[in-house]
């Protein structure tokens, strides 16, 4: 999730701040406001299940890299790190497997659906 | 100084004839990540006469959810303004930051009519759905079908040749994507590998590209009438399935699995190809489709990115990734037959 959550939280405690002063037009109040509730409720949906969700596709992610190892770091930002390294060398055996590989490709697409599973938020269009 | 006073100083030196221009009623539009819009009321007196108007004033932001051109957003306005192309019209392009802090445009206000997809989904719209996508894919059709040379555009919008026009396309968005991209986005990137090893064939003609044609970015009424095509910061010249690719793009079907939430897809191409005149190839549609599931990632990507490196931290920039880039990664997926 980009921005990173509390990165996006901070600055909305800052907008919510600058939103008491009278002096805001009503539709600009309304028009951050609205925004800043819709983003809230978005940061309130991943919040729980984030830290579960990384460590379990990193884990899956891992096997398709033909890697070792466990994620020792708990805190999001690493979790959020090592899936950011996991995935971009998965796009690269990606690559090299398509065409050559189909059970390789086949096991790829299927964890690439994963993904889009548990980062789906309520009311996706897709 | 607040805004109001400064718009009135600028329209009165571009309005000789008129006296005592006066700026009320302003008030910001929500949304709109590439442009700050406002509307506001024009009053002012010519030949001892009260005279007032409604006004749109565009305006650019600190730093945008897309890098585009207004004069050629402003000039695309102007082209199909009293055409078969509904569209407000433009009264004055200002680059410069001096008036107003940024550039901006305003152009007159269309009121009275809705632009919001939200309310489509309810009554009294819901019997509107037949004839809006009627009139939606008709009015595209006749940006297709349009001459661009007669329309002037070719002097304002860079030139492309009919074989590259989806090499310029695919490779702008793919650089944005390396530039902008703060996560590796597997499905993407699988979906760009197959898009280079499988191109379309050249267009039949190379034609006007709104860029942003969907379900949103024009105003409807309560007979699924359009008064008016919004959102033109992205027109170009190109392959006229490009435009047809990004209203089919199932991030705009809403979640309910219709042609912009509104029709089947197969209707919404039949209504395009009788309008345009132009055959749409399964093939190369199909092309153009997944190709705009690409830039709409793009797009969802760079608004994330100016948030981050604190160019804007508006919180308009943040909904369209939070909201809308695994909804992406899932429409790329299903454009693939991978979902």
């Amino acid at each position: 999730m980009k921005p990173d959550v509390p990165h996006v939280l901070g600055e909305m405690a800052q907008l919510l701040v600058r939103n008491t002063d009278p002096a805001i037009q009503p539709a600009d109040r309304a028009s951050a406001l609205g925004l800043s509730a819709a983003l809230l409720g978005f940061a309130a949906q991943a919040w729980d299940g984030m830290a579960h969700h990384l460590v379990q596709e990193n884990r899956r992610v891992r096997v398709l890299l033909g890697e070792t190892g466990a994620d020792e770091d708990l805190r999001i930002t690493a979790l959020s790190a090592e899936n950011a390294r996991l995935r971009a060398a998965l796009i690269a055996h990606h690559a090299q497997v398509e065409g050559k590989d189909s059970a390789a490709e086949e096991a790829i697409w299927a964890e690439l659906k994963l993904s889009t599973e548990w980062r789906a938020v309520a009311g996706s269009p897709v | 100084m607040s805004l109001e006073p400064r718009i009135a100083a600028y329209v009165a030196e571009r309005m000789p004839h008129a006296r005592g221009v006066t700026v009320d009623s302003l008030g910001r539009i929500s949304g709109g990540a590439s442009r700050e819009t406002y509307r506001f009321r024009l009053s002012w007196t010519e030949g001892g006469q009260a005279r007032e108007r409604k006004m749109i004033l565009r305006r650019d932001p600190p730093a945008s959810l897309i890098d585009t051109e207004r004069r050629i957003e402003f000039e695309a306005y102007r082209a199909f303004h009293g055409s078969a192309v509904p569209v407000p019209e433009m009264l004055w392009l200002e680059e410069g930051d001096g008036p107003l802090d940024h550039p901006f445009f305003i152009a007159e206000e269309i009121a009275g009519f809705q632009a919001g997809p939200g309310l489509l989904w309810a009554e009294p719209y819901l019997g509107t759905h037949q004839r809006l996508a009627e009139r939606k894919w008709s009015i595209l059709g006749e940006i297709a079908k349009a001459d661009v040379t007669a329309l002037g555009l070719d002097k304002v919008m860079e030139p492309i040749a009919p074989a590259d026009c989806w090499t310029r396309e695919l490779g702008y968005w793919e650089a944005v994507l390396d530039d902008d991209e703060a996560e590796p986005l597997p499905i993407i990137r699988a979906a760009i590998r197959w898009l280079r090893a499988n191109p379309p064939p050249p267009p039949a003609k190379v034609g006007v590209v709104h860029g942003d044609y969907r379900t949103g970015n024009f105003l409807y009424d309560t007979d699924g009438e359009i008064h008016g095509v919004l959102d033109w910061e992205m027109a170009h010249l190109g392959d006229p399935l490009e435009d047809l690719g990004w209203s089919l793009n199932p991030v705009w079907s809403f979640g309910r699995d219709l042609a912009g939430g509104l029709v089947p897809q197969a209707d919404a191409v039949a209504i395009w190809e009788r309008a345009s005149g132009l055959t749409a190839d399964p093939a190369a549609l199909h092309w153009w489709t997944l190709f705009n599931c690409v830039k709409g990632q793009a797009i969802w990507v760079s608004s994330a990115r100016a948030f981050i490196d604190g160019g804007n931290k508006e919180p308009i920039m943040v909904y369209p990734p939070w909201a809308l880039q695994n909804a992406q990664d899932r429409a790329t997926l299903k454009v693939m037959g991978r979902l």
